[in-house]
Order: C-alpha cells, then structure tokens, then sequence
C-alpha cells in the first residue's frame, strides 16, 4: 500500500510538472519590426526562443543601420561617399554582406549588380521621387556600373571614380542567413525568418506537417489571401522578385524597380514574378535574394538554363506575362497550385 | 534513536493524491487546449515595434480605433461581411494606401502593415491554419 502511494504521488507530481513547464519544443517567441523598409516577423520555438527571437530583432536593427543607402552614417554610405580609390574600413558584416553581393554579381554574369545605386536613383526608387530619366543620362551612368567598380581587400573596400553600391537586393537575403545562425546557436527546433518576401523556414510545423508558405499573386499584390500556389517547406529559405512590389506610372505607362544592368530600364523580359527555393544551408538566403533578381532581368529561356547549368542548387517558380506558372521539377511536388487562379501551370525539366 | 512509526495512508492522504491528480489533468488539459486552438482571435496593433494595443476583433463594430505614428493616422473598422472577425483599415492619410488596399484581414496570423505610419495590424490566436498559409512570399 505504501509503495502505491509513493506511485501515486509520483505520478501526480511528474503530471503537475509536465502541466506546468510545458514541452521546451513548443514554447513559442514571435517578434515583428520595421526594418530595411519592410515588416520583419520572426518566429522562433524551444527552450531558447526568447533568447533567439531577440537577437534576430537586434541583428535587423543593426544590419539596417549598416547597410542603409538613405542613412548618411551607414558604412555603404561612408564608403559611397569616400573619394574614389580610397578604402575604407567596414564592419565585418558589412563587408561580409559586400563580398556575397560581388560575388553572385559575377556568378550571374553581372545580372545580378550591386552597384546599380546611381542608376537606382535616377528612377527615384531610393529616395521616393519617382520619374523616368533621360536615355542620356542613364547611358552615362551605366559606364560606371559593374562589380569590377568595387575593390574589397578584408574588410576595406573602395570604388571607382562615380561608382556607388547598392547591397539592397541582397541585404535581406545575407541578414536571414545571419538570422538562421543565431537560431541554430539557440538550438531552435523549429521556426521561421520572415523578412518581407524573404522567407527561411526552420524544421516543421508543430503539427508535423511542412510549413505552407504561399507566393503571392503578381496580379493581386495586396490581399492577403491571393496566391499563385503554395510551397511545402522544411528547412528551406524562399525569396520573390516581382515588378509589382515597387513602382509607378508616368504617361500611363509602368516602372518597376528591378532595373536590367544593360539597360538601365527596368527589366522587360515577359517575367511577372521570380520564385527561388533552396535548401537552408550556410549561404543560401544571399543566393535565393540575389538570383530571384538576376533570373527576373534574365527572363525565362535564360533563368531556366542558368538553373539547369549553373551547378547551384535551387528550384523555381516563374509567373509569366502571359499566364504561365512554370515550376521546377524539383519542386513539383512540394508546390500546391492555387485554385481558380486562371494561371496554367507547367513543371519544368 | 526512536524507530520511524508506521505510516499508514488514509483516507485524507488518498484525497489530497487525488486532488492534486485532478488539479494537474486541468492545468494539462487547458494548456493543450490553448496550443491547440490559439487562444482566442486578438488584434494586436503595433508601432515602431511596440504593441500599443491588443482587443478582441468583436469590439469593432461598437468602437472603430484611431492610431496615429510617425505623422500619419489610421482608421480601424470592423468588416460586417467577414461575419464580426475581420478588421479593415476604413481610411488612412499615409501615401501609399497599401494598408486600405490590404482590405479584409479574419484569420490568425494575417496582418496589415502601414510602412509609412510604421504601424503593424496583426491577427493572433484563433483556430491553427490548416488550409491557410503559415508566411507569404512576394
């Protein structure tokens, strides 16, 4: 009798500690902030959550201060406004985030450019004071664009002569990767890095199920509840290019802010969205950032051979002008269609 | 050294087990159920990453909200077509209007976001997402 007691109570005590920590996978921490001119949420589980979810807060709030063009105290503005040729010394996630940038600036060919920032700026998408530049003009600065217009030794970095960066298509992507480090250190089970559309999933949903992450449609950007298809992931980051998210009209015509470097226009090639998908290893949020621009400007015949022969590891999603979802066949069976979409969806091989 | 007497349980001893068996069973079952369900739907409005606000979506329609940031004001209403959950953005005065374009918001998870006025309108709680998605991109 005694030893049933002694059960009993035992048993009693394990449920009221079971009831009353929880389990560690299932605490959650979710923090949103504005930063890098866009909503950030990051949403992180396990023991260390608090922890994790917090230090991917601050890591965005000082990455922003770092990399912002606007910000006259950035180290991309310091070294944009240096004289030409003379280096200057950068954070090491500065030039950690420079170095990726030149780096897929020269793995795509220069489709990629991160030193697009002059031409940027004549459009008006930098400062907020739209208008369409002279053919002149843009010619003229075009010539000093390209990634071998930047020098980076280490972490002093230096330009050409009317050379600028510009590290905004590849901030965000080189910022969740940085974020996944800090939630991997905090040995969080599962999560999710949303940095605007740039988006790095962790583990699976706590029911099991991979997270459903929805690409929103190019033809109705806003809503909330208006997808091409929806992407099944686990441990996997996902990032989207499109005309749609940034841009004006002038004379009833269009401008979007993802300019073609070899034209200084913004990039025409019959893409209306550009889904990249990889798996979440080091790196891998840069690359998505950086090539779902670079395969917009290249346009679809162009985008689907760089991902059949590059040798880098990614799946996609294309929307097309003319109604066409193409998805990757790599993909193929983690993509859900969206329904009554009145898109026509293809796999690619 | 006196011997330890016999410790026999009785009656009281097997009622306080019980007792604390059944305060546990509770404590265990609520917590389940608040993973479960999410807790109930809440609005939580946010500036500059601080919450300022956080009410059931129910009190809309009696009291639309006013908030103003970083020199911009948005207008909060209930959407009477989303059957008393959904929350809209009615008017704003940012330039962009992306925050009125967003339109309804009812499910847990969704939100609205005003860059400008740095003002995040986000759903928490309700019943998990089965068929809804979990983030967005684009």
């Amino acid at each position: 009798m005694k030893h049933f007691a002694a059960a009993l109570l035992s048993a009693a005590m394990l449920l009221t500690l079971a009831a009353c920590g929880g389990d560690p996978d299932t605490a959650q921490e979710s923090i949103q902030a504005i930063a890098m001119d866009t909503v950030m949420v990051f949403t992180a589980y396990g023991q260390h959550s608090t922890a994790a979810a917090y230090a991917a807060e601050k890591l965005a709030y000082e990455t922003e201060a770092l990399l912002s063009r606007t910000d006259p105290e950035s180290d991309v503005s310091r070294l944009n406004s240096a004289p030409a040729d003379t280096p200057v010394e950068l954070d090491g996630r500065t030039a950690a985030a420079l170095e990726a940038a030149l780096a897929w600036s020269e793995r795509t060919d220069g489709a990629f450019d991160c030193t697009l920032a002059q031409v940027s700026s004549a459009w008006g998408f930098t400062e907020d004071t739209f208008c369409v530049p002279g053919q002149e003009e843009l010619a003229g600065l075009l010539e000093h664009t390209g990634f071998d217009q930047i020098t980076l030794n280490g972490t002093a970095a230096s330009h050409a002569p009317e050379a600028a960066v510009d590290l905004g298509g590849i901030a965000k992507g080189w910022l969740s990767d940085e974020i996944l480090k800090i939630f991997q250190k905090n040995q969080v089970p599962r999560g999710r890095i949303e940095l605007g559309g740039n988006i790095c999933v962790i583990g699976d949903r706590p029911d099991g199920s991979p997270w459903r992450i929805g690409i929103q449609d190019p033809a109705d950007p806003l809503s909330a509840d208006a997808f091409v298809g929806i992407l099944h992931l686990t441990d996997a980051y996902t990032v989207t290019s499109g005309g749609y998210q940034r841009y004006f009209e002038e004379d009833g015509k269009t401008y979007h802010h993802i300019i073609d470097p070899a034209t200084g226009y913004p990039a025409e090639n019959g893409l209306v969205s550009v889904t990249v998908e990889a798996d979440a290893v080091e790196g891998a949020g840069a690359m998505c950032d950086a090539l779902s621009t670079a395969l917009f400007v290249m346009g679809e015949e162009q985008a689907l051979e760089y991902w059949r022969s590059s040798g880098y590891e990614f799946e996609l999603v294309l929307v097309t002008e003319d109604g066409r979802v193409l998805v990757t066949e790599g993909l193929a069976d983690r993509f859900t269609a969206g329904e009554d979409t009145g898109y026509r969806y293809v796999t690619v091989s | 050294m006196l011997p330890f007497p016999e410790l026999r349980p009785t009656l009281w001893d097997g009622l306080v087990v019980l007792g604390v068996i059944l305060l546990a069973a509770v404590i265990l079952a609520s917590a389940w159920s608040r993973e479960e369900d999410g807790g109930a739907l809440a609005v939580v409005v946010s500036a500059d990453g601080e919450e300022i606000d956080r009410f059931p979506p129910g009190e809309l329609p009696d009291s639309p909200r006013i908030y103003e940031n970083n020199g911009y004001t948005l207008r909060l209403a209930a959407s009477p077509a989303s059957g008393g959950d959904g929350v809209r953005v009615e008017a704003a005065d940012c330039p962009t209007q992306d925050c009125v374009h967003t339109g309804v918001i009812s499910r847990g998870g969704q939100s609205i976001v005003c860059l400008p006025a740095r003002i995040i309108i986000r759903l928490e709680g309700g019943p998990p997402p089965e068929t809804a998605v979990d983030a967005v991109t684009g």
